[in-house]
């Protein structure tokens, strides 16, 4: 489109992409402690604490949710509203599913006794489980607000603009995920 | 010590803090009523919600002078203290001396070294560059105001008499709730988790200014060196500081919420170490390296010469940078990681002084036939090179890591990184402000204060920091606030102490310069020193939209070759959008929002933090909401 749009637009892709790098600093830092203090030498091991079930469910309801954001992200460059609407509703679902089953898995974690505090180990996921989980709920948000926005009369460019930062974002908090996934669950899953 | 009661509550109050409660209580309403008589609000209101990059500049560089002297008042504590031995100055001694040099180290490098930088990038990279803002002025004003409620968060505790006592590495298992259960080290990791993010966002701001926003012509390697060591130190902080940010995280929950990362059976108070410094010799670098920038381009400057190995020197920064990530352990060689690691990091840490060695060398060679005129910037610069050429050559002996086991925690070390910081940071951030002071308020300061200035704070500071070379050898032992008769240390802490005092006369001098400069100072020209880059060629004070028309640059100092062959840059017609100045309270209004819900999480009012944060969340609804782009959008797509 317009010559200044796009200018300030790269900025912006590229000032958020740098942004992405730190969050990345950020949760390799934690991976780093999750592998320092697991398994731990006392309490619970990990393979006893994490429920395949529900780590398979929320996997499958986020790993899905960055592919139905591509339904908008399509419907974004053709203009069709309806995409973008039905793009954003499946995943703001998938992604509400997501944390609903992760909610509930920490919750029967801290039923069976695995709090917090029982162990380092689990301190450990906890944090780094816990952070990646207000990711998605501020994504959430997010897409809620997003929303909103489109029923604004905002100039197209500005909309899909916004909208396409959330998608980097949104792919970013499932990167993060498959990591989590492959680092943290499957040693001791499988 | 006084004590009082209040609402049955036995209240302590020691009493410097009631000193300060009254100076506060008494300046206060006399800086309002000032302001107010000399109709200052409007100019007040104007800065607050300022997005333009010299202001936000000037608003860094002011509370940064300011947090400097408190942080200074701290260090001149500790001098008196250890003056003469077995000394008990005031309440200085124990647990207060601790917290004296917590506040000390935590303020000097977070909330003044840290912001003063900060500041001068601000005013002087776009204008070196040839951009009309930073890229994300918004940002760059949330930036700020997270560094100054970091800043006001710090400085809280210590009106509240829970300053922060584990020193500004807040070693664990001290720093955790088992040990020091008083608010204090909950302050310093909110404090620094604020304004971390503060510097985070910085860092990403001057990256893409760097990266997307310089004039046509300016290549890379035909920026400033002050520009290019900004870019380098940008990147350092993107590492390193969500490192830090993730350190504090694990700390905040070791102390509010029972984990026990760093202490109990479970936890390593060594990973805290690791962690800690993985952040912490970068930070080193994140200070040093723009000072250097700044140095390069005042030695050029004014010694009417190019800067000698250009390339050279912008290597040197790199490889300074990439070596900061791998040395972060000689700080823990008594740790006793085994001999293979010391060894690895002792080696790493010897190949540091290659590049700096070189650097150097090359400032060496930029005076070297050049005609060099002694300005105040250029005299700061000038004292610099053989002060850090020192604080280098204790830092090869203390990468010796058997004999760090003797330096370890002793005076030689507090020398040398006094020798490496001030040599550098500081007196680079001295040089810097002198240097651009036409820029920032379009007058010039005073030359025969500022010779006082720089004359005194050398010399006070050669007095104070040489002699603990001695008395570290000797092995006095840092953060202990006492010695003994007959240990042979009287005479040269007496020495040291009267040093400090001369560093603290010459900073007087130079705020009673500020103070005369803005009174009845001489006005400057766009270009009072002959400058070489392009922030001469723009008015001083620098205007609101710099580069209304953006010149061409076609080699390097391009505008020192125009005006020696006596024509004008080329300017470009048709150059790329600036970004957006907007007017905004959003940015000051976030960071105090963020300032109180610390103040909840720190004295677990858990509702308190929760309300702030959902405001929190709707000042993102808000600024998403009024996004300043729509009207400039709007126009640009007249049919949709």
């Amino acid at each position: 489109m317009s010559n200044h749009a796009d200018a300030l637009f790269a900025d912006k892709q590229i000032g958020f992409f740098i942004y992405l790098m730190v969050e990345g600093v950020m949760f390799g830092t934690l991976f780093a402690t999750y592998f320092v203090f697991t398994p731990a030498a006392t309490g619970p091991a990990p393979g006893e604490v994490y429920d395949t079930q529900s780590v398979i469910l929320a996997s499958a309801c986020l790993l899905t949710s960055s592919g139905t954001l591509m339904i908008a992200e399509k419907g974004l460059a053709n203009h069709n509203w309806r995409r973008i609407w039905t793009g954003l509703g499946v995943t703001f679902l998938l992604g509400t599913a997501f944390l609903v089953i992760e909610v509930q898995e920490f919750y029967f974690y801290v039923q069976d006794g695995y709090t917090l505090t029982s162990s380092n180990f689990l301190s450990a996921f906890f944090v780094l489980v816990g952070l990646h989980a207000s990711h998605v709920l501020f994504g959430l948000l997010w897409m809620v607000v997003l929303a909103c926005q489109s029923f604004r009369s905002l100039p197209y460019q500005l909309f899909k603009e916004k909208h396409k930062i959330f998608i980097y974002y949104w792919h970013f908090v499932d990167l993060i995920w498959i990591l989590i996934l492959v680092l943290v669950y499957a040693p001791f899953l499988w | 010590m006084m004590t009082f009661n209040l609402l049955d509550e036995v209240l302590y109050m020691p009493s410097d803090v009631i000193a300060a409660w009254v100076l506060a209580l008494l300046l206060g309403p006399a800086v309002l009523v000032w302001i107010t008589r000399q109709r200052k609000w409007p100019v007040l209101w104007e800065y607050a919600r300022t997005t333009n990059h010299r202001k936000v500049g000037t608003m860094y560089l002011l509370f940064g002078l300011l947090f400097f002297l408190r942080a200074g008042t701290d260090a001149l504590i500790m001098r008196t203290q250890l003056a003469v031995p077995q000394n008990d100055f005031w309440v200085f001694q124990g647990e207060k001396y601790n917290e004296v040099f917590s506040t000390h180290g935590t303020m000097m490098i977070f909330f003044a070294a840290m912001p003063l930088l900060i500041g001068l990038m601000n005013i002087a990279v776009p204008l070196q560059i040839g951009a009309r803002d930073l890229a994300f002025p918004f940002l760059n004003a949330v930036s700020f105001w997270l560094f100054l409620a970091g800043g006001l968060l710090f400085n809280l505790a210590f009106f509240l008499d829970s300053s922060p006592n584990a020193g500004w590495t807040a070693y664990t298992p001290l720093s955790t709730d088992t040990y020091t259960q008083t608010a204090g080290n909950d302050y310093y990791v909110f404090a620094l988790q604020i304004s971390g993010l503060g510097t985070t966002l910085t860092a990403v701001n001057m990256i893409v200014t760097i990266l997307r926003h310089r004039a046509p012509g300016m290549s890379l390697t035909r920026m400033p060196l002050f520009a290019w060591a900004t870019l380098i130190t940008s990147f350092l902080i993107l590492i390193a500081f969500p490192v830090l940010t993730i350190a504090l995280f694990l700390l905040m929950f070791d102390r509010l919420f029972d984990t026990s990362f760093f202490s109990g059976e479970m936890g390593s108070p060594v990973y805290w170490q690791h962690l800690f410094w993985i952040f912490g010799h970068p930070e080193v670098y994140i200070l040093a390296l723009p000072a250097f920038g700044i140095f390069s381009d005042i030695i050029s400057t004014f010694s009417r010469k190019k800067v000698f190995g250009y390339m050279a020197m912008v290597i040197s920064l790199c490889l300074i940078g990439f070596l900061g990530f791998m040395v972060w352990a000689h700080h823990m060689f008594t740790v006793g990681l085994g001999p293979m690691a010391n060894t690895f990091f002792a080696i790493t840490t010897m190949l540091i002084a290659v590049p700096t060695g070189i650097k150097v060398f090359n400032w060496l060679f930029t005076m070297r036939n050049g005609i060099v005129r002694f300005t105040v910037p250029m005299l700061f610069a000038i004292a610099f090179i053989p002060t850090f050429v020192m604080g280098g050559v204790t830092g090869v002996m203390l990468s010796v890591a058997a004999a760090d086991m003797q330096f370890h925690d002793t005076h030689f070390v507090v020398a040398h990184f006094h020798y490496t910081i001030i040599g550098s940071t500081i007196l680079g951030i001295f040089a810097g402000i002198y240097y651009w002071y036409p820029k920032i308020t379009g007058k010039i300061l005073n030359r025969r204060l500022g010779l006082w200035h720089a004359g005194l704070f050398v010399t006070g500071f050669h007095l104070t920091f040489f002699i603990m070379h001695i008395t570290g050898l000797n092995g006095m032992p840092r953060r202990t606030y006492t010695y003994e008769w007959g240990e042979n240390l009287l005479a040269f802490n007496l020495i040291s102490t009267i040093g400090a005092f001369m560093m603290g006369a010459g900073v007087l001098f130079f705020a009673w310069n500020i103070y005369t400069t803005h009174k009845s100072g001489e006005k400057a020209s766009a270009d009072p020193w002959q400058g070489r880059s392009l922030e001469w060629t723009v008015a001083s004070p620098s205007p609101e939209h710099p580069f209304e028309k953006v010149p061409i640059v076609d080699q390097r100092d391009a505008f020192w070759y125009a005006k020696q062959s006596g024509r004008k840059l080329q300017v470009e017609k048709d150059p790329r959008p600036a970004p957006i100045a907007v007017y905004t309270i959003q940015p000051a209004l976030m960071s105090m929002i963020l300032l109180v819900m610390s103040i909840g999480l720190i004295y677990n009012w858990w509702l308190l933090a929760l309300i702030c944060g959902g405001f929190l969340l709707l000042m993102f609804l808000w600024r998403t909401w009024k996004d300043e782009r729509r009207s400039l959008y709007e126009r640009e797509e007249p049919d949709e």
